[in-house]
């Protein structure tokens, strides 16, 4: 292991302890469900990233698998009263196979096309899902968690910690990939496909790895959600708002790295909490789309690209 | 020596003093009342007019002295018609601004994530509009200020009117939606029960807009009465098509759970296309539907309204906001303080009387008896808002302690 890695592994196990620490000591609950909301959105920016970031290939389906993380955990309760971490584990498993099959539907197609074949994605799925009625259909449902796991005193602390170990995930992976023959591959087909296809990168099996390990993520990350909120209709589980969400913190943070979506997510889930418990009116989403506009004009590569240029500027010793 | 003694004394007492006197002084703070309610997004034209309501109340309620002698407080969040905010909002509410009581936001779908909450903390929620929210949580302390009562009286007010003029066959349609599939569900056990067979049903996607195909369809199977579950702009577009290719002279009943035709934009936009639809609605400027304190309210109200650019009628919702905090300032009066559980005891076995009529609970929190109108538009004309505010443009059929007039059936003969 490198010098690097071993920091971040211990970065990684001192985030953890942090969140058992909140989660024991800590009474206020407020803390956890505002803090749920913005560690689900670093999920879902990392595994956004993996694709869309590393490939380059801008992804809308992030909502279609949320929500089938939400389904698969509501199936796995209503007919097996499956426990959350069995959840998380087959919503894995389910994401991971949905990203290869809609990988190999729609990998092939490249830029704009590829991006309005995932908005279908999205469309495709929640009609499935209103019209199965196991799962509550159209109506929605709504359930009831099972009893707490000690030493947890309350279920939103456990889904806190749970979440905050998903993020640990997720961030290992997207830096593993980041890092590896894979990533390099994915730089490769984000700069330029047909040139890497001739020098012998296995474009389509890369892309199609990126999208089975960020299906995956994603739909680990909309596990928890059902028993977050312990109510579903397909309406609110494949909003648009987490493709839009995902995209914009990765855009944010920056795309070349993997702490860019990590730094995007903190920075817009908490300003998007703070502003609904503030401004509270039509001028929270102006905030925030005054904010996209900002980073896209000024920073085009997002906190990373910003630091970097700034870290250039004091090396060059120039104002 | 005697004098420092008394000096110490003094201190004490003055110390115990101020001591018991400090929780007294927090107590004289105002009573602080918290909810989230749709701001924006979908729910929004009805979470705004909703919360004028509950405003007016307010205002009224510190005039008169406060509730308990305490000015009352709103602590208002926008959920933006999202399940996905609301928790984190409640729990706000609760940790961060504690709140002294709550009240749950407009609609089923930003409510039902915290039900759950107020279940675990056993608190007292106030519920605003939402439908069946509280059937899996059963918690004991959930109040619904709508006028809905046994989740089957919606659909079966409908369906008696339409059997009482020979009604046999039923066509039933809707959306794809929360609501109306709930709604779509229950009309059709009521005509299993009652032996109204069902000869056409189908729900469509939520962003359907052409109708046509669907009202030949209803047309072609000769129903006696249609059941319509639909949402704002589905109701506008099917009203279009049904005055472009009609309905056929076989339907006596047309309407039921059309949302949007309540609302004041629709009402005018679509004008005498309304004619003969007989639709659910909570409230209406009828005789049978002034109590004590409505037209004050509407006054109020209205001028309100028409600053904010909200729903300038604003029947459908914003009384029910008022009531709400009437049935509160019962149950704090009764119980002479905020106990949530004295609270909870007083509403579940009071009838209360609000600016909308009388309102009693049943076990579940839901009303006791519906209040659910249906009523028939009649005579109304183009392009005019102001023709509803006066009675005789909306006929009450149900409930019959309401009741303002007969049904005129067939559908096509009450259209003219």
């Amino acid at each position: 292991m490198t010098g690097r890695g071993v920091w971040f592994w211990i970065g990684a196990a001192l985030f953890i302890a942090l969140a058992v620490a909140l989660a024991l000591v800590v009474r206020n609950e407020y803390v956890f469900f505002a803090g749920f909301v913005i560690l689900q959105f670093i999920v879902l920016a990392t595994a956004w990233n993996i694709l869309g970031g590393y490939a380059g290939y801008v992804n809308f389906g992030t909502s279609a698998f949320f929500g089938i993380g939400v389904y698969t955990a509501i199936f796995l309760l209503k007919a097996f009263s499956a426990p959350l971490l069995v959840q998380i584990g087959v919503a894995a498993v389910v994401g991971a196979a949905m990203g290869l099959g809609i990988g190999l539907l729609t990998l092939r197609l490249r830029g704009i096309f590829f991006s309005i074949a995932t908005v279908a994605i999205t469309i495709i799925a929640e009609t499935l899902i209103i019209n199965w009625k196991f799962v509550g259909g159209a109506t929605g449902v709504q359930m009831l968690r099972p009893p707490v796991t000690p030493p947890f005193d309350s279920y939103i602390k456990m889904l806190f910690v749970v979440l905050a170990i998903l993020v640990v995930i997720a961030v290992a992976l997207a830096r593993y990939v980041q890092d590896s023959k894979l990533g390099r591959g994915l730089r490769a087909v984000r700069d330029d496909e047909v040139a890497a296809e001739s020098c012998g990168v296995p474009t389509l099996n890369l892309k199609l790895v990126a999208c089975a390990i960020s299906g995956a993520l994603m739909c680990a990350a909309g596990a928890p959600s059902a028993m977050y909120l312990q109510f579903a209709d397909p309406v609110s589980a494949f909003n648009l708002n987490y493709s839009v969400s995902a995209l914009a913190m990765s855009l944010i943070g920056g795309t070349s790295h993997w702490i860019g979506p990590v730094l995007g997510a903190i920075l817009l889930g908490s300003t998007q909490q703070l502003l609904t418990v503030t401004i509270s009116s039509e001028i929270n989403v102006l905030v925030l789309g005054l904010m996209l506009v900002l980073f896209v004009v000024a920073a085009p590569e997002g906190i990373i690209g910003l630091v970097r240029r700034l870290w250039r500027r004091v090396g060059k010793g120039s104002p | 020596m005697n004098s420092a003694r008394i000096g110490r004394r003094t201190i004490i007492a003055g110390a115990l003093a101020t001591g018991a006197a400090l929780p007294a002084m927090a107590q004289q703070g105002p009573i602080k009342i918290g909810m989230s309610m749709p701001l924006t997004g979908g729910l929004a034209a009805g979470g705004k007019s909703a919360l004028i309501g509950i405003e007016v109340w307010r205002d009224d309620i510190n005039e008169k002295g406060g509730l308990l002698g305490r000015k009352v407080e709103l602590i208002v969040y926008d959920d933006k018609s999202s399940a996905a905010e609301t928790p984190a909002i409640y729990s706000k509410l609760l940790d961060v601004d504690k709140v002294d009581l709550l009240f749950a936001p407009y609609a089923t779908v930003p409510t039902a994530p915290i039900m759950p909450l107020v279940k675990q903390r056993d608190l007292l929620l106030m519920g605003n509009f939402s439908f069946q929210v509280n059937r899996t949580v059963k918690h004991d302390k959930w109040f619904n200020n709508a006028p809905w009562g046994p989740a089957d009286s919606w659909a079966r007010g409908f369906i008696d009117l339409g059997m009482k003029s020979g009604a046999k066959t039923m066509a039933l349609i809707g959306a794809d939606q929360e609501f109306a599939q709930n709604l779509m569900k229950i009309a059709k056990d009521v005509a299993n029960e009652k032996g109204v067979k069902v000869v056409y049903e189908q729900s469509y996607p939520p962003a359907t807009v052409e109708f046509s195909a669907m009202v030949r369809a209803i047309r072609a199977a000769r129903a006696d009465m249609v059941f319509v579950c639909s949402y704002p702009p589905d109701s506008v577009g099917l009203l279009r098509a049904i005055n472009e290719i009609g309905i056929g002279d076989s339907v006596k009943l047309f309407g039921g759970g059309m949302v949007g035709l309540q609302f004041a934009a629709v009402m005018e936009s679509m004008g005498s296309l309304l004619n003969g639809v007989v639709n659910y609605n909570s409230w209406l400027p009828e005789k049978s539907m002034e109590f004590a304190g409505t037209k004050e309210f509407f006054a109020k109200y209205q001028k309100r309204a028409v600053e904010a650019k909200v729903d300038p009628l604003g029947y459908y919702l914003a009384p029910f906001g008022y009531a709400m905090g009437q049935m509160v300032e019962q149950a704090a009066n009764s119980a002479k303080s905020l106990d949530q559980k004295k609270m909870a005891d007083f509403l579940r076995s009071n009838e209360m009387a609000t600016i909308v009529g009388p309102i009693a609970f049943g076990p579940d929190g839901e009303r006791k008896e519906s209040a659910t109108l249906m009523a028939q538009f009649r005579g109304v004309v183009d392009k005019n808002v102001e023709q509803f505010r006066n009675p005789g443009k909306q006929i009450i059929l149900f409930p019959e302690k309401w009741k303002t007039g007969e049904l005129v059936a067939p559908f096509d003969k009450a259209r003219k």
